[in-house]
């Protein structure tokens, strides 16, 4: 199998409504068969688990790849240098080094993306007036959260979309504008970008008290926690807030997980309540395991995520997330870090470890 | 039935709103009801205790307090007591730790309270203990007065059982009225030995009082910390942080953070007699408590050269904690800690499929783990809850360089070592911070009267009015017999 073929195949499985569990199974298999044949270390990763192209006789069979080894090994099918773009973790890891995710081409990539965006954030509309609260591709080359935030404005955005936060920070005078004339002219308008930017926005909102409500129909994307950019706010009154301050009902208020080491993402149907289910488009399959034994879990207990992400062909399909989530009906319930963050006692756990030591 | 937390003097039940944390061990379900005074209360409370303290602990003489606390001791250390058969029965069910180790870790514990051990615990730190009662003559001349704080406040962290009682009775012990606030992990122990006492002494009835409040709530937290004269507090440096921000500039703060501990063993306990019961202790102390003390070890660095090899030590030891998981079982792990556990693993793994050097023992499902290290590394904490690693040393003496980075967190070593080298190795470990060392097997139990962290756990606390020498002389001066 070459990337050609793979890439074709995956185009066809994404653009397709939906796969059966057999359908999965095969694009899955087919899949870890080129990642064994062609990425050397996932390869060794497998073997060690004395897992092979003859054993694995399921998607659930596929090795899942801690998402810390994304720091220490070259996970790719092709010559790094060959990478038409690589993405980047953000800076917060244990110690300070990045795992990175190499992309031949981003074409199945930015289909993942489209397919899922417009099913599950734009629904029926065509295109909407955006503003996003992200830096620009340009200058975060090696975020895949810019690259999507990229493609949603190409893709689904007006001409009129406007980028809100520059290379120093949140354009508080943009933003109050942008707020002004979708109230102004009613035209539904789209708030999309990081969890602790909106954090920021409402901040700086709060001594302008002349915004009014956003109209009908627009709607509000979040992604990634506040991860010490901003003050921590829980989930449910940072949608109150969210509601509150913009005037977008929290069933409109739309929350993105996305990762670095996955090329999808996954997306709940609004906060009315949280935590909410995330939901799980056709090329991904999620399981909630114990993260010792990789034992699935049954459902409605809790774990830790393992995605087999199609879409992620040149790196490795499978991985084992250090997030914790229960499985329900017709998704996950994600439910925060599952990292081991510090000690029920007096002992000193890794990360605190690692902080205290760096000083 | 919910069990209730906490000791609240001149409070009735029906005046406070209670929080239910609920516990979860298998099929048992524990309801423990914490108290969540308003910031209101807490006031109350600590001018009720400091009035008391004032007027009736002060009154007390230390002989005098040694013996009720050795009585409260020997209650708990009664199988039939009733307060020692709700420990036995509840603080398994909430720590999850095993029952068993519940029970002898507790024995072992107390007994360090004993009327004998708090004479020495005392003679630590005070030449002459009678300092705490009265003026006493001071070699430098003239007289001095150790006293106690009106209102020493604790914070206590982590869910090891019984853990508050060191500070609590450290406080005891120089007269200090106290409130400490209870863990959400352990919320039990101190209250029920605050009521013991009470019953054993009435008297010190509004002395003391023990409270909760969910850890980081800021206006509960600064209610009580503008109180007090003293503030004793435990946690992670972040946590630290903030209650030291809370307490004001004249009010003495003294923390106690998250450490790491580790062992070191030499050659000489290396021989094929010795090296298997060398690896039964050190196992020992990595089992205690799964870890969560900030005695427990982390690694253990292994010298070569001896009769059995680093590496087959390490197999020994992996042998040794598959025993003890037969008999002291590891408590089932809460998902966050799991993680905790996998996230090393799987470090470890990845380092020996692209280094190499290194084996690691216990496969994914076992309650334990154990990674043997070819080539010296620094000290780095364990993934905890019985993981380990153990690293092969050319000469035990190379050690220090590779922890010294880490001065600030160290705290004990267990050491299996010849008695020449005992001396000369804690000379290089006291140079880097280390600040406790004891024998392999000894590591999650030190003695009575040690020194936290190295400080002094009473002196710290009190403060000396002195009488110089001067005004004793002058005083002369004016009595009626003066000629």
């Amino acid at each position: 199998m070459t990337e050609a073929q793979i890439i074709d195949h995956l185009l066809a499985f994404i653009a397709a409504d939906g796969a059966s569990d057999e359908d999965f199974n095969r694009m899955a298999l087919e899949l870890f068969a080129y990642q064994f044949e062609n990425n050397q270390p996932y390869r060794r990763f497998c073997q060690q688990r004395e897992k092979t192209v003859r054993t694995v006789k399921s998607w659930r069979d596929i090795p899942a790849v801690p998402i810390d080894a994304f720091k220490d090994l070259t996970l790719s099918c092709c010559a790094p240098e060959d990478a038409e773009r690589f993405f980047m973790t953000s800076g917060t890891t244990k110690d300070g080094v990045r795992g990175k995710s190499y992309h031949p081409t981003l074409a199945v990539w930015d289909a993942s993306m489209t397919t899922n965006f417009r099913r599950r954030f734009m629904r029926n509309r065509e295109r909407i007036r955006m503003g996003i609260l992200f830096p620009t591709e340009e200058i975060m080359p090696n975020s895949s959260l810019a690259h999507y935030l990229a493609v949603a404005v190409r893709e689904f955005g007006t001409e009129d979309s406007h980028y809100l936060v520059h290379e120093d920070g949140l354009d508080t005078m943009r933003a109050v504008l942008e707020l002004a004339h979708a109230e102004q002219t009613g035209e539904p308008y789209a708030l999309l970008g990081a969890s602790y930017s909106f954090v920021h926005l409402m901040d700086a909102l709060k001594e302008n008290d002349e915004i009014g409500f956003l109209p009908a129909g627009s709607k509000i994307m979040d992604t990634g926690g506040f991860k010490g950019q901003s003050r921590e706010v829980a989930p449910d009154d940072f949608y109150k807030q969210l509601s509150s301050t913009f005037g977008v009902p929290r069933s409109q208020c739309i929350n993105m997980y996305g990762m670095t080491e996955l090329s999808s993402q996954f997306y709940d149907a609004g906060n009315e309540t949280c935590p909410s289910v995330k939901s799980v488009p056709h090329w991904i399959r999620t399981r909630v395991v114990n993260p010792l034994t990789n034992e699935e879990l049954p459902r409605g207990e809790k774990g830790v995520l393992a995605h087999c992400d199609l879409a992620h062909f040149n790196v490795v399909s499978t991985i084992l997330t250090e997030d914790a989530g229960i499985a329900t009906e017709d998704g996950f319930l994600l439910l925060g870090r599952a990292d081991g963050a510090e000690a029920q006692g007096c002992s000193m756990a890794v990360e605190e470890f690692l902080k205290a030591a760096k000083g | 039935m919910a069990e209730f937390a906490g000791y609240l003097p001149g409070l009735s039940a029906d005046e406070v709103d209670w929080q239910v944390l609920n516990f979860d061990r298998g099929n048992e379900h524990v309801e423990i009801a914490v108290p969540v005074l308003s910031e209101t209360q807490l006031g109350e409370l600590a001018a009720r205790v400091k009035q008391a303290s004032r007027a009736h602990l002060k009154s007390l003489t230390v002989s005098q307090i040694t013996d009720i606390i050795d009585k409260a001791i020997a209650r708990l250390l009664d199988r039939n007591d009733p307060y020692r058969q709700k420990a036995e029965r509840l603080l398994p069910l909430i720590t999850g730790y095993d029952a068993e180790m519940v029970r002898l870790g507790l024995t072992h514990y107390l007994k360090t309270f004993r009327r004998a051990e708090l004479q020495k615990f005392l003679a630590e730190d005070f030449t002459n203990p009678g300092i705490l009662d009265d003026f006493q003559p001071v070699p430098k001349g003239g007289f001095a007065k150790a006293s106690g704080p009106d209102l020493l406040v604790h914070i206590w962290a982590g869910n090891v059982p019984g853990l508050p009682l060191w500070s609590l009775i450290s406080g005891l012990l120089v007269k200090a009225g106290t409130i400490g606030k209870v863990p959400s992990a352990e919320p039990l122990f101190a209250g029920w030995f605050a009521e013991l006492l009470v019953e054993i002494e009435p008297k010190l009835a509004d002395c003391l009082a023990v409270v909760w409040w969910k850890g980081g709530d800021e206006a509960r937290e600064s209610a009580l910390l503008k109180q007090a004269d003293v503030v004793l507090a435990y946690g992670g440096n972040d946590s630290l942080a903030a209650i030291r921000a809370r307490t004001p500039i004249t009010t003495r703060c003294l923390t106690y953070g998250h450490k790491v501990s580790f062992g070191m063993v030499s050659r000489a306990a290396l021989d094929t007699g010795k090296a298997w019961s060398v690896a039964h202790q050190a196992a020992y102390d990595v089992i205690r408590y799964d870890q969560q003390g900030c005695y427990s070890p982390h690694v253990f660095f292994v010298e070569r050269g001896g009769k059995v090899s680093p590496r087959e030590f390490s197999k020994y030891v992996a042998n040794e904690l598959a025993c003890f998981e037969q008999k002291f079982p590891r408590r089932a792990l809460p998902i966050e800690e799991a993680g905790g556990v996998a996230a090393w693993r799987h470090a470890e793994e990845t380092k020996s499929s692209s280094q190499g050097g290194r084996d690691i023992m216990g496969d994914a499902a076992s309650a334990w783990g154990v990674v043997y290290v070819e080539e010296a590394e620094d000290l780095a904490p364990s993934g905890l809850n019985r993981t380990i690693k153990i690293v092969a040393i050319d000469d035990l003496a190379d050690t220090a360089p590779r922890i010294a980075p880490f001065k600030a967190f160290l705290q004990t070593v267990g050491i299996a070592a010849a008695p020449e080298e005992l001396f000369r190795l804690a000379a290089s470990l006291s140079d880097v911070g280390v600040t406790r060392i004891c024998a392999l097997g000894h590591m999650t139990a030190p003695e009575a009267g040690w020194h936290h962290d190295g400080r002094f756990n009473l002196l710290d606390l009190v403060t000396l009015t002195e009488i110089e020498r001067s005004a004793e002389n002058a005083a002369d001066d004016f009595a009626p017999y003066v000629d």
